[in-house]
């Protein structure tokens, strides 16, 4: 019991970092980026791909090395995304900003069948978090605990670089008021390409973090969209502390849920989506417009 | 006496927007609410309209309280409005959009199988004409120019059959030439249709031609009422608006 | 005599009644596979014009319209396989079954607009999924519902082709009649200016429910059809990617013309046979696609060419008002 509630706590993590990515982007951009999902998944076969290359040089290290270059890969392609892409339609609908990132999926996920292949790839466990722990004469996989660490960690870091630094004043102002901004002599344009690439890095990061605890496969990116947009919604879409809360009750939701009504557990999460959509639709920590 | 609004007050947040005013509107008059940016004429229409609804007070419609009531079926009870930003169906023909509005008008909108080309034709057609909009009829109302648009809205708001109309800026961004048509062509409009009229204008031409009576609006409050005359002669009102309009259109 | 082309082309019912009639001769030409094909287009077309009622003439962008047709195809399989009902009863049960639920979902979505009303469409649609997809007893969960007891006289492809062609026209007849009626002219207005037909005195949710449930009716026929016609179903008709593959049909031909849809799910489901005998990367040449026609061709393919015809005809006017 208590081994799937930190598994759930983990996977919830991950989730944090996929959903804040999504939600920051939301926040700022005004934009639902449907390819997040793949964005986490390039970033997966990117671990892999890095682990694997570097394994033969680096050893354990190889591992390390691909945390800290695979998000930068993913910042970078999502930077040529939102500049070649996205930047063409702002001032459109909603709808055509959904498609096109539909259309991203579709891209990326052939690339990485192209690249990669339609099998799945493991990435082991990395030294040193490789070990278990005894808590109470249960043992639990450390691994599962640093997960929970970097995502306090990440959390803390944004929220710091959000309400303290004079970087995250400036994405605030773009965030509350694009022309005002823009009259304050801001280059907006430039902030959204950056705040697109630290959604981006947000998502590459999870897609590192995740493949020792699972595989890295075609089609993860589906199931984690979805996941994605039920916590930024319960959240709050632009809200940080949201997507945090959001992923632990998503996170919980799914370990337990199979307990109370195993079958329809999967469906909690739109229920909840629903519940929140129709009397608090800016979500648990956002603010009402 | 068809309008009469009691003591309605709104705040948003701090500010209190309108501030207990109250006052009526007889049959057939022609009123004009002035006052500087910011005295809450637009949420005062608001009010009126059901988009937003007071914190205190009562507004009666024909004797009927309308306070609490959707916009819908205020729009129903006689009312009809121009809005400020400008509120048309941009991708819909000038005759379509001042037809939809007669269709919900005469309660045939719900119909799903008649066809819409041949209803009502003959009555849009003349509220075209009537705004001088006929030659432009088939023409998409996005792709108006500004002041023919404006004359749409008017249509629009006419296809409703209101007895009391609400004009919000309706000769804002016009030239000269335009706004003594525009003047014009309402003037004639309300009286031939024989409807009230309270209108929101910058343009002291208009309002001093148009009205036979004035509002001013300063802060949420009326500050001044009466008929052009009176109100031209205040002192307050001078100080506080005239004065700086008086530099403007000279 | 050009003349005499000139006008007979440029009058609708001329083309409408042209296609009809090589549709209707269309099975004789082709192969049995590509009647298949075309019975499959046809089908779409209804469900994309369906969705278009919402999306393209009340302006409702919905994200979960697969739900609504799933509830069409399972409605019709389940009266088929658990009750003994006749054929008839069957096929119309899918549909009405559809705006039933139709109903209950737009009354929670309509309350909200723009992006809270898509995900709230999403979120129905992945609950209808996951009914489906879990409830294995009656749904037969993921392996979904096969060999559909469809009437013998069905079984030849050619002569299912002629029944989705029949009820697709004329359900398609009935959609068009709407559109141009009070009621789709009020839609259009919503489209544009909610905020003022609310004003002109029309109570725009009541009309923003109407138009989810007329759609989701007819998506649930285009379900119920899609059943019938491949003898099956699958809990992956209301997945969210099946409802994004009709969003892009959609657009692909035009949402603002009545045509647009048909154009597209044309266009798609040939392109997506053709490409994919020749390359299993398919999708990323459909990815490549869809980025092209949101940055550049927004108005879909008929869109565009009616734009142009249009711009054509202003200029022979303006060039005739010229010479006068």
């Amino acid at each position: 019991m208590a081994g799937q509630a930190l598994s759930g706590l983990s996977v919830g993590m991950v989730l944090f970092l996929i959903a804040a990515g999504l939600s920051i982007i939301f926040g700022t951009l005004k934009v639902l980026n449907l390819a997040h999902g793949t964005i986490y998944m390039v970033g997966g076969f990117l671990c892999y791909w890095l682990t694997s290359t570097l394994s033969g040089v680096a050893g354990e290290g190889a591992f390390w090395i691909a945390l800290l270059v695979a998000p930068v890969l993913t910042a970078v392609i999502g930077g040529i995304i939102e500049v070649a892409l996205l930047r063409r339609i702002y001032a459109e609908e909603m709808l055509y900003q959904y498609i096109l990132t539909f259309g991203l999926i579709l891209i990326f996920g052939e690339l990485c069948k192209l690249i990669w292949g339609v099998g799945y790839h493991t990435v082991s466990v990395p030294w040193p978090v490789d070990g278990k722990v005894f808590i109470f004469g249960m043992s639990f996989p450390v691994y599962n605990f640093f997960l929970i660490g970097c995502g306090i960690i990440v959390f803390a870091g944004l929220s710091i670089l959000i309400r303290y630094t004079a970087l995250g004043s400036i994405i605030r102002a773009v965030t509350f008021n694009r022309e005002m901004a823009n009259a304050l002599g801001i280059n907006v344009p430039k902030v959204y390409t950056g705040v697109f690439m630290l959604g981006c890095w947000l998502a590459g990061l999870a897609g590192t973090l995740m493949p020792p605890m699972s595989v890295v496969a075609l089609g993860t990116d589906m199931a984690v969209i979805i996941d994605c947009f039920i916590i930024v919604v319960i959240g709050g879409l632009g809200s940080l502390s949201g997507a945090f809360i959001g992923a632990l009750i998503l996170g919980l939701l799914n370990a337990f849920g199979i307990y109370i009504i195993p079958r329809l557990a999967v469906a909690f999460g739109f229920i909840l989506m629903i519940i929140i959509l129709t009397f608090r639709p800016w979500g648990l920590m956002g603010k009402p417009e | 006496m068809i309008l009469n609004v009691e003591g309605i007050s709104k705040s948003f947040g701090g500010l209190l927007a309108t501030d207990g005013v109250s006052f009526h509107v007889e049959e057939e008059e022609l009123l004009a609410i002035i006052g500087p940016n910011g005295a809450g004429k637009t949420t005062l229409f608001n009010l009126l309209t059901g988009h937003i609804h007071p914190d205190h007070g009562r507004i009666f419609f024909r004797g009927r309280d309308i306070t609490c009531l959707p916009p819908y079926e205020i729009s129903r009870a006689g009312m009809g409005r121009s809005f400020q930003r400008l509120n048309i169906f941009p991708r819909l023909t000038t005759f379509e959009n001042v037809q939809i509005a007669l269709f919900s008008t005469y309660r045939i909108n719900h119909q799903l199988f008649s066809s819409a080309k041949k209803l009502v034709r003959g009555e849009t057609e003349q509220i075209l004409n009537d705004v001088g909009l006929y030659s432009k009829k088939a023409t998409k109302g996005g792709l108006l120019a500004h002041g023919d648009q404006k004359r749409l809205e008017i249509g629009i708001a006419l296809a409703t059959k209101p007895d009391l109309l609400l004009l919000d800026e309706p000769t804002a961004a016009m030239s000269p030439g335009e706004t003594e048509e525009t003047a014009a062509l309402i003037k004639e409009l309300v009286s031939v249709r024989r409807i009230a009229l309270i209108f929101v204008e910058h343009d002291m031409n208009v309002v001093f031609g148009l009205s036979n009576k004035i509002k001013v609006l300063h802060q949420g409050r009326i500050i001044c009422e009466g008929t052009p005359d009176e109100v031209k002669a205040d002192e307050e009102v001078q100080r506080i608006y005239l004065g700086e309009e008086e530099t403007h259109v000279a | 005599m050009t003349h005499f082309f000139k006008t007979l082309i440029s009058r609708p019912p001329v083309w409408i009644a042209a296609c009809i009639i090589i549709l209707c001769i269309l099975p004789f030409t082709l192969s049995d596979s590509w009647t298949s094909i075309a019975t499959e287009i046809i089908i779409m077309s209804l469900a994309a014009c369906a969705l278009n009622l919402m999306l393209g003439y009340a302006g409702m962008v919905s994200f979960g319209p697969a739900g609504l047709y799933a509830v069409g195809a399972y409605g019709t399989a389940l009266v088929m396989t658990k009750t003994s009902a006749p054929f008839i009863v069957s096929l119309i049960a899918g549909p009405i079954m559809a705006g039933a639920v139709g109903c209950i979902v737009g009354w929670f979505c309509v309350r909200r607009s723009a992006v809270y009303f898509a995900l709230l469409t999403l979120a129905f649609a992945q609950i209808i999924w996951t009914i489906i997809f879990e409830w294995y007893g009656f749904t037969g969960g993921d392996n979904g519902i096969v060999g559909l007891p469809t009437p013998d006289i069905l079984f030849p492809i050619r002569n299912s082709y002629y029944f989705s062609l029949l009820i697709v026209l004329v359900a398609l007849f009935v959609l068009w009649r709407i559109i141009n009626s009070p009621f789709g002219k009020t839609l259009q207005a919503i489209r544009e200016n909610p905020n003022r037909v609310e004003f002109i005195g029309a109570n725009v949710k009541r009309y923003q429910l109407a138009a989810f449930v007329i759609s989701s009716t007819f998506l649930g026929i285009a379900g119920s059809l899609y059943g019938v016609f491949s003898g099956s179903v699958f809990p992956d008709y209301a997945y969210w990617i099946k409802s994004t593959d009709m969003l892009v049909v959609c657009l692909l031909g035009g949402i603002y013309t009545f045509v647009g849809p048909i154009v597209g799910s044309f266009i798609y489901i040939l392109l997506s046979k053709i490409i994919a005998v020749h390359t299993m990367y398919w999708m990323l040449f459909l990815g490549i696609i869809v980025v092209f026609l949101v940055l550049f061709m927004r108005s879909g393919i008929a869109g565009f060419v009616s734009e142009k015809l249009y711009s054509s005809s202003q200029s022979d006017k303006d060039a005739s008002e010229v010479t006068e």
